[in-house]
């Protein structure tokens, strides 16, 4: 009796358990490191540290589709399964990082290889497996930065507005991997309604997104070609699926409501 | 009314201890204090002096969101990644304080405008703000009355323009987790003349109220939820009656009643 006594007051004393992420902000990511992806090593006795994936400078220079449909990776980090063999042997991120394909007037640096001496590790293999540490990139985000349209969050980069006005023109075709075919029309626009009341409605627009994505990038597997079929909500977009795939940690982040929510209700 | 008031005081006082501790509130400061602040997460290694941080001044000029949004300050002290460098760069303070603007990091004079280890820097001022209208906690300043009448005509925004604006002014009631306490109305269109919509969600609040999980009056006291802002800055939550409106403001315990 004493016992369960002890325990009932156990239970009535024990402060209340507090989850550790409910309820309080998060960090935002600084604008160089919007759209930075860890891909871990396969293998884990090559002792390699994992790569950082950086979206910012690879977008400067080709479209969405161009990996994500031709050559095909996955839309989550670490779904795509990549190999070292092959990207020796010309897939994923060898596609291009083969030091032959050539990119306006210079060549695109080789990944992976089946031998490396020490110094290759140095200058080689450590421009993408910087592990926890960004590295010494080639490439400074702010001075690429610096000349670009100014946007609200993410990279802090206008990207639909660089394209628009030429300061951007991102490759939609790789030799060898794409194939040319005849362009679509352009679906029109289309008006979601939002389900809560009073709630701006979204204006979805198809010319925006085809510029980087075509279509494969989207349909059919995320959403169905019918629009008002995939049935999704607000809440499992913010858990990174349909819209959430991209505009959670690569295109403009999700904090930017207005940007999608623009039609206001009577 | 005053029965359910009484009845309510009376279960406090015969609740176990667990219920009176997650009633207990500090000691209110002074209202010329209430919302200020010291930063100061590399102030030590420095060997310099913390920033006082006064909201009440700030908040006459700007609306949370320029600060709490646009230049991404925290809402906890000390967790915003704030360097001399950053500032100079024109981020956080620095977006304002360029020397352009308001003093900036160029004068020597005027670092200990900030950095003075001092919570009551420029209180004399406070006198100033008798015009605004009156509440009874934090500043005893109706800050929002103050909005709404353009007593205060602060900036919503800095730098740039969103594409549009979200006109969601929804009253949402949260049920009370007792029977004796009216639930808790919560206004959306006071809360986006200061805030925007991601200083909430999706994060502290989910945009679902039913899947927001652990949102609870003692986890507001501790600083969570509603808490985050309500207690240091947004009037405090010892006035119970402003969003659990049937409640008439109930007194309040500084000290566990032990028996």
């Amino acid at each position: 009796m004493r016992k369960i006594l002890g325990v009932v007051l156990a239970i009535l004393l024990v402060p209340t358990l507090v989850g550790a992420q409910a309820g309080l902000k998060k960090r935002r990511p600084l604008p160089p490191e919007y759209g930075r992806v860890t891909i871990g090593t396969a293998y884990a006795e090559q002792k390699f540290p994992d790569v950082q994936f950086d979206h910012w400078v690879h977008r400067a220079k080709f479209t969405c589709r161009v990996c994500h449909v031709d050559i095909g990776f996955a839309m989550k980090a670490n779904a795509t399964g990549i190999k070292t063999e092959d990207i020796i042997n010309g897939y994923y991120c060898g596609t291009c990082h083969n030091g032959k394909m050539g990119i306006e007037d210079r060549k695109v640096f080789a990944a992976c290889a089946k031998t490396y001496t020490d110094e290759d590790k140095q200058q080689r293999c450590s421009r993408c497996h910087t592990g926890k540490e960004t590295g010494k990139r080639k490439y400074d985000f702010f001075a690429f930065a610096a000349d670009m349209p100014k946007e609200r969050f993410g990279n802090g980069i206008g990207w639909e507005q660089a394209e628009e006005a030429g300061k951007l023109k991102p490759l939609d075709y790789i030799e060898g991997v794409s194939f040319k075919r005849k362009a679509l029309e352009i679906p029109k626009d289309i008006d979601i309604e939002a389900k809560v009341p009073g709630m701006n409605e979204i204006i979805f627009s198809h010319k925006k997104h085809s510029v980087w994505n075509g279509c494969e990038s989207c349909h059919p597997e995320i959403f169905a070609i019918k629009s008002g079929t995939t049935k999704y909500t607000m809440m499992e977009i913010f858990e990174g699926k349909f819209c959430g795939q991209c505009h959670l940690s690569v295109a403009f982040p999700m904090i930017d409501c207005q940007r999608c929510h623009t039609k206001p209700v009577q | 009314m005053i029965r359910r008031s009484a009845l309510l005081v009376l279960l406090l006082l015969l609740s176990p201890s667990r219920a009176a501790g997650n009633f207990m509130f500090p000691d209110p400061p002074p209202p010329e204090e209430y919302g200020n602040l010291l930063i100061g997460r590399t102030a030590a290694a420095n060997k310099v002096k913390s920033v006082s941080f006064s909201h009440w001044v700030h908040r006459q000029k700007y609306t949370c969101r320029v600060c709490h949004f646009e230049l991404q300050f925290n809402f906890q002290a000390n967790t915003t990644e704030i360097t001399e460098a950053a500032n100079r760069a024109g981020m956080f303070c620095g977006a304002c304080h360029n020397g352009k603007e308001v003093f900036g990091h160029e004068k020597p004079e005027d670092c200990q405008r900030c950095h003075n280890d001092d919570l009551r820097r420029g209180v004399e001022g406070f006198a100033k703000l008798w015009r605004l209208p009156e509440a009874k906690y934090g500043n005893r300043i109706d800050w929002g009355a103050a909005l709404e009448d353009l007593k205060i005509k602060p900036a919503h925004q800095l730098t740039i323009e969103p594409a549009g604006q979200i006109g969601f002014s929804e009253t949402i009631l949260l049920d009370a987790e007792w029977a004796m306490v009216s639930g808790a109305i919560f206004p959306h269109g006071k809360h986006t003349k200061w805030l925007d919509c991601n200083d909430c969600h999706p994060y502290i609040f989910n945009i679902k109220k039913k899947f927001t999980e652990g949102l609870r009056m003692a986890n507001i006291i501790e600083g969570q939820f509603c808490g985050i802002c309500h207690g240091k800055v947004a009037f405090p939550l010892t006035d119970c009656a402003r969003c659990h409106t049937d409640l008439k403001t109930v007194p309040v315990f500084k000290e566990p009643v032990s028996r």
